[in-house]
């Protein structure tokens, strides 16, 4: 048994498998970040090449300067004012709300919060269309509200905060009670600093999905100038048409990856280890 | 007095938001499916017809577009969702290996993907597979439009998919792994099991709930995909990558007048399928564990 183990087979196929997959996941984005640096008579002369022969910056500056049919400065812009918004948002609202339903006593509660539950989970397909309707009347369709507000009235951020308040002993917000402070403060300076490791969690994922979400922005905006960068994306195919200016194409996905990525590489652990929080999933 | 207020000054202001942008819309969204509507005027109740043009008209283009929508969709999840819980699957138990070293980092290049925008992902995709210019027709010497031929259309869509949705189960499946315990596979290692007998009789039995719980997330999400045949192929060639929710969205939101009452019915029939499918699985999975 332990002769064997010094040069386990499967440890090989494993390896095997495991470097043509992270092989397969990286090489796109080395692809697309070296193209975007190549001229444009170098691609086309040349066709692929994983490395450019001369690195250049001017499809960066073609796209830079492009502020009427593609203005990828303010795309950028608008994702960020979105994406930071609602993050901030959704964390207060999660928060207010989590403590409401796992820690305040009143008639109805888990009752309510599992009919809430049970009614998010029919299909959303279903209310797309209403949905437009609501910002059409409350005249946000073409503004950062249409992508800032409805989202913070999910439940599955709210479910996690719950499930992970459950598992917090309540003898400190006791205590505090007992000690005579009212909800709002046991609010402040107990709850939030307990729930900070699940709003951290909540919060990332909130920017990560405000940022990358596609089909929404698709049909609210169809103000150019108001639009986030997913859907300013879609337009740059009839743009920088036909792959005939293939650099700049490529280059604005580029910039438009750059946050996400960013946010990744400061905050990696509460990304990869999330599902710890979430011990429901992990079974 | 005061007490009884203070609960709702909490719950209530999510609540109401709850109310206004997911019960509203979602019971509007069944009322206006027996309606005729325009999305400006009154909707104007018409009883049952949508779903009668749409399911048994033969005449109506309403009708092949939601055979030929819900035709695609459900070919997208049947070939999406298996890849997206096998592969991740077999990278969290390579990944789990004692020997294998740079776990994190290797981790990490599955993950990211899935932190990029569809539609960024898309455009780098399709330099991928450009003919020109792309990676598969210079070292492959592949001759195909890819995005303009069947096969190769659904096979470039069903790539990005899994590029980007391999890292989301691999981290459930990762946590799920390191929570089985090791003194299970220590025995049956004193009992003669090898690596197979040890993965199908202590692995996955032990990560069951993480199994039903991705299986059905996966294909809920699959049934809504829009975006990656959106950007890559835009439906074609000749419809045959037009999925339902391009459908719903271009009756309800495309050019010229909306035709929200028949998409509405559209969505709802989808809605229905996406919860049977759902039902069925989580059932047919937790049944067959015990």
């Amino acid at each position: 048994m332990t002769l064997t183990k010094g040069f386990s087979f499967s440890k090989y196929i494993a390896y095997a498998f495991l470097i043509i997959l992270c092989l397969l996941w990286v090489l796109p984005v080395i692809f697309g970040i070296s193209t975007s640096f190549r001229s444009q008579t170098e691609v086309v002369s040349t066709g692929f090449r994983l490395f450019p022969e001369a690195f250049v910056l001017e499809n960066y500056s073609t796209i830079l300067s492009n502020t009427s049919t593609a203005p990828i400065m303010r795309w950028l812009m608008n994702s960020v004012v979105i994406a930071v918004s609602h993050t901030l948002l959704v964390v207060l609202v999660i928060s207010l709300t989590g403590y409401g339903y796992s820690r305040m006593k009143f008639k109805g509660r888990d009752a309510l919060f599992f009919t809430l539950l049970g009614i998010s989970f029919f299909p959303n397909v279903v209310n797309l269309i209403p949905s437009y309707k609501i910002i059409d009347m409350l005249g946000w369709v073409n503004t950062a509200w249409a992508m800032i507000i409805p989202g913070l009235a999910g439940m599955g951020n709210l479910f996690l905060v719950r499930q992970f308040m459950l598992g917090v002993p309540q003898e400190f917000d006791e205590s505090a009670r007992v000690d005579g402070a009212n909800d709002f403060r046991i609010y402040v300076s107990i709850i939030l600093p307990l729930m900070k490791p699940i709003l951290i969690v909540c919060g990332l994922f909130s920017f990560v999905g405000s940022w990358n979400d596609f089909l929404w922005p698709v049909i609210v905006y169809t103000d150019v100038d108001k639009m986030p960068v997913t859907a300013g994306l879609l337009l740059l195919q009839d743009i920088y048409g036909n792959y005939r200016m293939i650099g700049q194409l490529v280059g604005s996905a580029i910039l438009a990856m750059i946050p996400t990525l960013l946010l990744f590489a400061f905050a990696q652990k509460y990304f990869i280890q999330s599902i710890n929080l979430n011990s429901g999933i992990k079974g | 007095m005061k007490k009884a207020i203070t609960p709702y000054l909490f719950v209530g202001p999510h609540l109401i938001l709850f109310i206004v942008f997911i019960l509203l819309p979602t019971i509007y969204g069944i009322y206006a499916s027996f309606t005729q509507w325009n999305l400006m005027n009154d909707p104007q109740w018409v009883g049952l017809a949508n779903y009668k043009t749409i399911l048994f008209d033969t005449e109506s283009t309403f009708h092949t577009q939601f055979l030929n929508g819900l035709k695609n969709t459900l070919l997208f999840v049947l070939l999406s969702v298996p890849l997206l819980i096998v592969l991740p699957l077999m990278a969290a138990v390579a990944l789990q290996h004692k020997y294998v070293r740079a776990k994190g980092l290797m981790q990490s290049i599955l993950y990211v993907p899935g932190l990029i925008s569809i539609s960024a992902a898309a455009l780098i995709w399709l330099l991928i597979f450009n003919k020109q210019l792309g990676v598969t027709n210079n070292i492959f010497g592949s001759e195909a439009a890819w995005q303009a031929t069947q096969p190769y259309a659904w096979i470039i869509i069903i790539v990005m998919t899994i590029w980007g949705g391999l890292g989301g189960n691999l981290i459930i499946y990762r946590a799920s792994l390191a929570g089985v315990a090791r003194d299970l596979y220590e025995a049956a290692e004193i009992d003669g099991a090898g690596s197979y007998r040890k993965f199908f009789s202590i692995t996955l039995p032990s990560i069951n709930f993480p199994l039903i719980y991705t299986f059905v997330m996966t294909t809920a999400g699959a049934f809504n995909v829009f975006g990656q045949p959106l950007m890559m192929t835009d439906g074609g060639p000749r419809q045959s990558t037009h999925v339902l929710m391009m459908y719903i969205r271009s009756l309800a939101f495309g050019h010229g007048e909306s035709i929200a009452g028949m998409a509405s019915a559209m969505a709802v029939l989808l809605g229905i399928v996406i919860l049977i499918i759902s039902a069925l699985q989580y059932y047919v999975m937790n049944r067959s564990a015990r």
